[in-house]
């Protein structure tokens, strides 16, 4: 069997053995491939074991990726991809995808939704599902078949689901798809830079959390240059201040902003906004539980449902004072470090143990919590 | 448009090696370097037994022997065994480079040299006493040598090595340019630059007060050279232009430009990346008073490229980057300079890529570069005329004709598609790599109306064989996309 299946791999290999979590994809996939089973021959000594090296390096880059993280339709998607063998046949499902993409409306062909880097032009736009509120949907255009197609993959593939989950959804999902598809940060990398604008769009949504209940203004363009302003090195400290708040008349808190400098995805310390009270408007910071006290419930929840075997909840939120999100709210409570080191967070990536820690402190994002920086460790790494 | 090319001389599918020997296509011998020509047929695995065939590769330096008759094979099929990268496969199909105008590959000649350089006589140069020191020195000195030879200039002080011609074009611009530009002043362009010679002006000028005029396209789609003649004016200082421009495959005629640029005061820096590799090139026919290019795109190693400026314009410039090398002496408040070009060499050189340059020049002359210029201009038509042939593609640039001689290069568009997708699937179904995108010249792009366009561009051991392959794959590929779309547009 072994030697099929690596005979198999050098002129299939697209072809993925080992699935058990999808239901999707046919257990033993054999009959896809062609029953004659022959090797082309190399061309030259120099080209043969440059191949073997990088068929290896691209089964272990598809054996690296978690599907566990991927939101159920990505991973229908992925298993579609999957059943088809030929190259020529997944460009194809690429470009139907692509095809069953509703074009975009032109007043969202602007710069603030252009996915830079792409030679070819691609759009993409976040916006709130209707129905549920903490669910992202988006929208994407390219004048490019094969970018559309991608930008398709990921619109199917990612809408709907919360923007936590769609911001930890790793690049690397799309080496399962056989296309051959390069995640080496460049310019030029479409796809790359598609996934990334998505996901910031995304998380910016996800701050603005509440806002929509508000004030019927949905998310502005205006508030995605504040993203871009705050980006800040030092892991421990909290966000950047939005730079057009003009106090009173303002109803956006403060935006979240993740390190998107770089290449690198936010996978670091991903801080996530709780929404700004206004004073104006009269709305109370700490609705639920009592004013004061965050600390106390913070600890207490955390204690409760983590169990952890050290806990450290320090506020910061005289560091912040005098911010315009912070105005209105002077007994602080507004910004916290955290560090937590608890078993709980085996076997889990870092973004699924900040995600775990945010579920768990919903209600104080939602009243007046502006940011947390959390450092979350097992045991054994403490 | 169409009845143009018909006049052009049709030319045989194959040519005879005895042909393609004959006195008149010999390379002409060059005081400087040996004469070397392949006979070895890669296609054919016999070898002929009798002496007057000998068996050959350019990259040993024994001296050829004309045979008396073999099979007829073109310069590509010649030269293909010289270049080891050509021969594999990419997603399970054979190669077919068709980005030479991005870069070009290697003999093994050259990487020999590089090699032979790190093996046996790496050293610093200019420096040191001791033996290897010289023989380094000797042999980078004989390198620029090589390249003055090349292009025909008087001294080979006035060759200047850069990193690539982008650098030898921001050392005028920041030398030049800051010491001789003032406000007021122009600086003339054709719109079919590449960004390399644009940019770097636009700074100078900014710091200058001096400005960018630039020269549009005819409607043949070639810089239009009466508007450059009305252009040209007594505040014209300096005239960047390219000589073979690699999205429109069309040559200047340089002498003339130079001639009225002189005419009115005006300097001339003659952009050459994309003519150098291809023809023959003489400074001292053609008279500008700089010229550019780089080794990667001439059978050289990335790293090097070089500016050629007239010896009394590089005496008179002030020194670029500062460091050593470049200097005479050095106090702590000021330093005196070198004459050229160590004036503009400041630190340790690439050295090893120099020398694989010259090791580069010399393959290329070994073949003769009016016969690589004679053998790419069949290329160039047989692309044009296969290309044109497919419903739907868009060749910019102008038609060849008696007069007009293309470079082997199309940029094109297929209609409805984008030139990414096109690229893409031509890579990945078929192995044949082309570029896509803005080749480096956005305006000539924005006044052709387009946002990008794919190149398919050649070099001399590419053959008619690929071209075939190319286009083969391009119908494959528009089908492919068409069969998606349907009759959408089409």
């Amino acid at each position: 069997m072994s030697s099929l299946s690596s005979s198999l791999r050098l002129f299939s290999p697209k072809l993925r053995q080992t699935f058990p979590k999808s239901p999707f994809l046919p257990s033993k996939p054999f009959f896809f491939s062609s029953p004659i089973s022959f090797q082309r021959l190399p061309r030259s000594p120099l080209s043969e074991p440059l191949r073997a090296q990088q068929q290896h390096q691209r089964q272990q880059r598809e054996a690296e990726v978690d599907l566990s993280v991927l939101p159920p339709r990505l991973q229908e998607i992925i298993a579609l991809f999957q059943t088809v063998a030929e190259p020529k046949a997944k460009y194809q499902q690429l470009l139907h995808y692509g095809a069953q993409l509703p074009p975009l409306d032109p007043r969202f062909k602007t710069d603030d939704h252009r996915v830079r880097g792409c030679v070819s032009q691609v759009w993409v736009r976040a916006f709130r599902d209707a129905d549920d509120h903490a669910a992202v949907r988006f929208e994407a255009d390219s004048d490019s078949a094969l970018t559309k197609g991608l930008a398709a993959l990921l619109v199917f593939g990612l809408s709907g689901y919360p923007a936590t989950v769609v911001a930890s959804v790793p690049p690397g999902f799309v080496h399962l798809l056989g296309l051959q598809q390069s995640l080496t940060p460049s310019r030029n990398n479409g796809f790359l830079n598609m996934l990334k604008l998505m996901q910031q769009k995304a998380l910016q949504l996800y701050s603005e959390v509440g806002d929509s209940e508000i004030n019927g203004v949905s998310e502005s363009k205006g508030s995605n240059s504040g993203a871009k302003d705050g980006v800040l090195d030092d892991k421990n400290t909290i966000l950047g201040e939005k730079t057009d708040k003009t106090g009173k008349d303002s109803i956006f808190g403060e935006v979240s902003s993740a390190n998107w400098s770089g290449d690198s995805l936010p996978f670091g310390d991903l801080m996530v906004d709780g929404h700004g009270m206004n004073s104006a408007d009269g709305v109370q910071k700490s609705s639920n539980g009592g004013i004061g006290g965050r600390r106390e419930r913070i600890r207490q929840r955390l204690e409760r449902e983590l169990s952890p075997v050290e806990l450290e909840v320090e506020d910061i939120s005289y560091q912040h004072a005098g911010h315009a999100g912070v105005r209105g709210n002077g007994d602080g409570e507004t910004h916290f470090n955290l560090r937590v080191v608890s078993k709980e967070f085996e076997g889990k990536s870092l973004v699924k143990r900040h995600r775990l820690v945010y579920d768990l402190l919903q209600e104080e994002l939602q009243s007046g919590l502006h940011a947390l920086s959390i450092d979350a460790k097992t045991p054994s790494e403490a | 448009m169409m009845a143009s090319f018909c006049h052009f001389p049709a030319s045989p599918p194959h040519q005879s090696l005895s042909k393609l020997l004959s006195p008149l296509r010999r390379p002409r011998p060059h005081p400087f370097l040996p004469n070397v020509l392949c006979i070895f047929n890669p296609n054919r695995n016999r070898i002929r037994a009798g002496s007057q065939f000998r068996r050959l590769s350019l990259s040993s330096s024994s001296i050829a022997l004309p045979p008396e008759e073999l099979d007829s094979s073109s310069l590509g099929d010649l030269t293909r065994p010289d270049f080891p990268i050509l021969h594999q496969e990419v997603n399970g199909f054979n190669l077919v480079y068709l980005d030479n105008a991005a870069t070009s590959q290697k003999p093994t000649a050259v990487l020999k040299a590089l090699n032979k350089y790190y093996e046996s006589y790496n050293s610093n140069v200019h420096r040191a006493i001791h033996s290897l020191s010289a023989e380094a020195t000797d042999e980078y000195e004989q390198a620029r040598t090589k390249v003055a030879a090349f292009i025909n200039a008087s001294k080979p002080k006035e060759i200047v090595f850069t990193r690539n011609a982008t650098e030898a074009i921001n050392l005028v611009a920041y030398s030049w340019g800051l010491s001789n530009l003032r406000s007021g002043d122009e600086i003339l362009l054709t719109i079919a630059e590449h960004h390399s010679a644009i940019v770097p002006w636009q700074l100078v000028a900014q710091k200058t007060g001096a400005s960018l005029k630039f020269v549009g396209l005819t409607k043949e789609e070639v810089p239009d050279i009466e508007q450059l003649k009305e252009l040209l004016s007594v505040k014209t200082k300096i005239v960047v232009i390219h000589h073979v421009s690699n999205v429109l495959g069309s040559a200047l005629p340089i002498e003339d430009v130079v001639a009225w640029s002189h005419s009115v005061g005006a300097k001339v820096l003659v952009d050459a990346c994309q003519s150098i590799p291809h023809m023959v090139v003489d400074v001292q026919k053609l008279d500008p008073d700089f010229l550019v290019a780089s080794s990667h795109k001439m059978c050289g190693p990335t790293g090097v490229g070089f500016l050629y400026g007239k010896s009394e314009l590089l005496s008179a410039m002030p020194p670029f980057l500062g460091g050593g090398e470049m200097i005479a002496d050095v106090f702590q408040d000021y330093s005196t300079f070198a004459e050229p070009p160590s004036r503009f060499e400041a630190g340790t050189p690439a050295i090893g890529e120099a020398i694989g340059l010259g090791a580069a020049i010399d393959y290329l002359m070994g073949i003769g570069m009016q016969r690589i210029h004679d053998y790419e201009k069949e290329l160039a038509n047989y692309l044009y005329l296969s290309l044109l042939a497919i419903p739907n593609v868009r060749i910019y640039g102008p038609a060849p004709s008696e007069t007009v001689h293309r470079a082997s290069l199309c940029s094109f568009n297929v209609e409805n598609i984008h030139p990414t997708d096109i690229a893409t699937i031509l890579d990945k179904q078929h192995g044949v790599a082309i570029r896509s995108g803005h080749h480096c010249a956005q305006p000539l792009h924005r006044s052709l109306g387009i946002s990008a366009s794919a190149r398919a561009s050649l070099y001399f051991y590419n053959n008619k064989k690929e071209i075939d392959v190319f286009i083969r794959a391009l119908k494959d590929t528009i089908d492919f996309f068409i069969s998606f779309h349907g009759t959408e547009g089409l």
